[in-house]
């Protein structure tokens, strides 16, 4: 009970942040003109409006939760992974090229496909761990670069060696996934598809390592304070590989899971243009790097963009609109992460760690 | 390969160069006072859409610049203001304000232009390219440098403005003293909050003019996310120059020449997407034979957290 107590008051920053969030929102719609009810009314019509709407933001939410998940278990080990983006994209390609050419049954090419796509994310992330490790580059740094690195690698890729030729409208495109490895709809002709329910195990099985098991327990002790977890004989550099191998595979799985789900082949700027990465982020800023309530966040950034979609259609108010909510969204939780920081070592250096 | 490197070359790295080296130049301004600005591309990005706003509403291309100016102060503002008011932490703070710039340029790009993507206007006047006269026939140095804006030669003022200031002035010293040493400056009555809000709002200024650059020195328009990353090649380009002056220029000029050169390699019969790779590509390169380097060497003790950062 107690334990239940300390859990939901650790809700209220965020609570806090999405109404100060949700007020600029309604300043920014004042400025424009617009009525902020109506405008309101309708971004929660578009995004839980009706089956097909939820529907639509759960399907919008799953590739963010995985997303926010691998950024969360960065962030539980004390470092960011802000490459997220560059490894959604590569194990994205690498599960449409496992689905596409690898033969045999559908379900063998679908396991394949995802296996790849965790892989080649993990392994991209782990890449920048090692030139962290290893060269002592700032993994802030490499993770950003990396993500652009593979954002025209991928674009080649499918410009040129696995172009789709047969495609009209000059879409540089891998050619569709066979039918049989598809990621089964949810509901019939909804948007939400199967990947969501390996959002949610994957949300549960995360809570499970960083409450239960050794490995979590090391990667917590890391983040909240360095210098203990090495002196308690945590070796730094294992856990560190794990987790981004941990954190780029997950985010690998994302854009695998969008590409299995709901494009059904790799379509060039079809996973960087709805951000899903850096909502990834934001929703585990806004969870407070938790498993389950960065879930929880991710859902509710999805439904904000869905939502927006609507409001767009029904007002005057573009749908961009979002992304400022957000953003100054995160701009209230920073003020809030660093309170419940400093007085968990109030009066003491940071000791490197970066949350 | 003559067509390669040609003395268009040399002219387009130092246009190229210009915003890299004026964000770099801002960051290594914060961070010398112990703040890591991250926020540069969100700095730019706004910078570059307050100056095609002000160019497109008043026509004047002072005003222009200073509505650029005015746009990243703005967002610096918050910045200083929740990292050292509030000891927000940095990253946090700059991915948001990067995400808000991209979020708030997008949605005015909407709103008040009615356009999605790119804003072009015939009537949109680019900054003016200044002759250099006899200057201009000095071999070499001379087409690269003729023909640049105002903003491109106040770069590399700034360059020697820096100099002076850090290793010359009082004032310098001090604010390297809050970044060496918050606390210790204090205890000798520094004002170290101002010291830094004062760094934080001049990198705000110099990206404002890095973005006017962007968007008005060499396209005359605003296109979504055009930075493209610039702000965090310029984050390196001060890593690599260890935040001096001198060392960011140089830094800063290896970049603008891999951008100039994926603009000129796209007339050979390279990929487009393999000539964008290249600029970050390099970088990484870069910071990696830095690094490599900088291992041999005994590390320097004694910075505070952000410095600290690069060590981790």
């Amino acid at each position: 009970m107690n334990q239940l107590k300390t859990s939901l008051f650790s809700l209220v920053p965020a609570l806090i942040a999405i109404v100060l969030g949700l007020l600029v929102g309604a300043v920014v719609i004042l400025a424009t003109g617009a009525s902020v009810s109506e405008a309101y009314a309708a971004m929660w019509q578009g995004a839980f409006g009706s089956l097909y709407a939820f529907a639509t933001t759960l399907g919008r939410a799953t590739p963010i939760i995985l997303i926010a998940l691998a950024v969360a278990v960065g962030f539980r080990a004390g470092f960011f992974n802000l490459g997220g983006e560059g490894q959604m994209l590569l194990g994205a390609l690498a599960g449409a090229l496992t689905a596409i050419y690898l033969p045999g049954p559908g379900l063998l090419k679908l396991t394949a496909a995802l296996l790849a796509g965790f892989l080649v994310g993990g392994l991209y992330a782990l890449l920048a761990a090692w030139l962290e490790i290893r060269f002592r580059m700032n993994l802030l740094i490499t993770t950003l670069l990396l993500n652009y690195i593979a954002i025209y690698f991928t674009g080649y890729l499918v410009r040129e060696p696995f172009y789709d030729d047969s495609a009209t409208g000059g879409l540089s495109q891998t050619v569709m996934i066979d039918k049989s490895a598809w990621l089964p709809k949810l509901f019939a002709g909804m948007s939400v598809h199967a990947g969501l329910l390996i959002a949610v195990l994957a949300t549960l099985m995360l809570a499970f390592v960083f409450r239960k098991t050794v490995i979590g327990y090391e990667l917590n002790m890391l983040g909240k304070n360095a210098s203990f977890a090495a002196y308690g004989g945590i070796d730094r550099i294992r856990v560190m590989m794990y987790a981004m191998l941990l954190s780029g595979g997950l985010a690998g799985l994302a854009g695998t899971g969008e590409v299995l789900g709901s494009q059904y082949r790799f379509i060039e700027g079809g996973l960087t243009e709805p951000n899903y990465a850096w909502t990834g982020l934001m929703a585990t800023l806004l969870g407070n790097s938790h498993p389950l309530g960065s879930a929880v966040a991710a859902i509710f950034l999805a439904a904000l963009q869905t939502g927006a979609r609507g409001m767009e259609r029904n007002t005057d108010i573009p749908l961009e609109i979002s992304g400022i909510i957000q953003a100054s969204l995160i701009l209230f939780v920073s003020v809030k992460i660093t309170c419940s920081f400093v007085k968990r070592r109030k009066g003491k250096q940071a000791d490197g760690s970066v949350v | 390969m003559d067509l390669l490197f040609d003395v268009n070359l040399l002219n387009a790295t130092i246009r190229m160069v210009t915003p890299i080296l004026l964000a770099a130049l801002g960051a290594s301004l914060c961070l010398r006072a112990g703040l890591f600005n991250m926020s540069l591309e969100g700095l730019l990005l706004v910078g570059a859409f307050g100056a095609v706003l002000g160019n497109y509403v008043t026509q004047n291309l002072w005003l222009a610049g200073l509505i650029a100016i005015g746009f990243s102060l703005a967002f610096s503002l918050v910045f200083g203001y929740l990292t050292i008011f509030w000891r927000a932490n940095e990253i946090v703070v700059a991915v948001a304000l990067n995400l808000m710039a991209t979020g708030l340029t997008t949605f005015l790009l909407r709103s008040i232009f009615d356009v999605k993507g790119a804003f072009y206007d015939k009537d949109m006047i680019g900054l003016p390219h200044v002759d250099i006269g006899m200057l201009g026939r000095i071999p070499i140095l001379g087409p690269m440098f003729n023909g640049q804006t105002w903003i491109v030669y106040f770069a590399f003022l700034t360059v020697i403005l820096l100099y002076v200031y850090y290793y010359k002035t009082v004032s310098g010293f001090r604010l390297q003293a809050v970044g060496e040493h918050y606390l210790a400056a204090q205890s000798i009555g520094i004002r170290v909050r101002a010291y830094q809000f004062a760094a934080v709002l001049i990198c705000g200024v110099l990206c404002g003019l890095a973005g006017a650059q962007l968007s008005l020195g060499q396209v005359t328009m605003f296109t979504e996310g055009m930075t493209s990353g610039r702000g965090f090649i310029a984050l390196v380009a001060m890593m690599l120059g260890k935040s001096g002056p001198l060392g960011i220029l140089a830094a800063s000029l290896l970049f603008g020449f891999m951008d100039a050169l994926s603009v000129q390699l796209q007339g050979f019969a390279i990929p487009a997407h393999i000539t964008l790779l290249l600029p970050y590509l390099m970088t990484l390169v870069a910071l990696f034979l830095y690094q490599l380097n900088q291992s041999k060497r005994t590390r320097r003790a004694g910075h505070r957290s952000s410095l600290n950062e690069w060590n981790t």
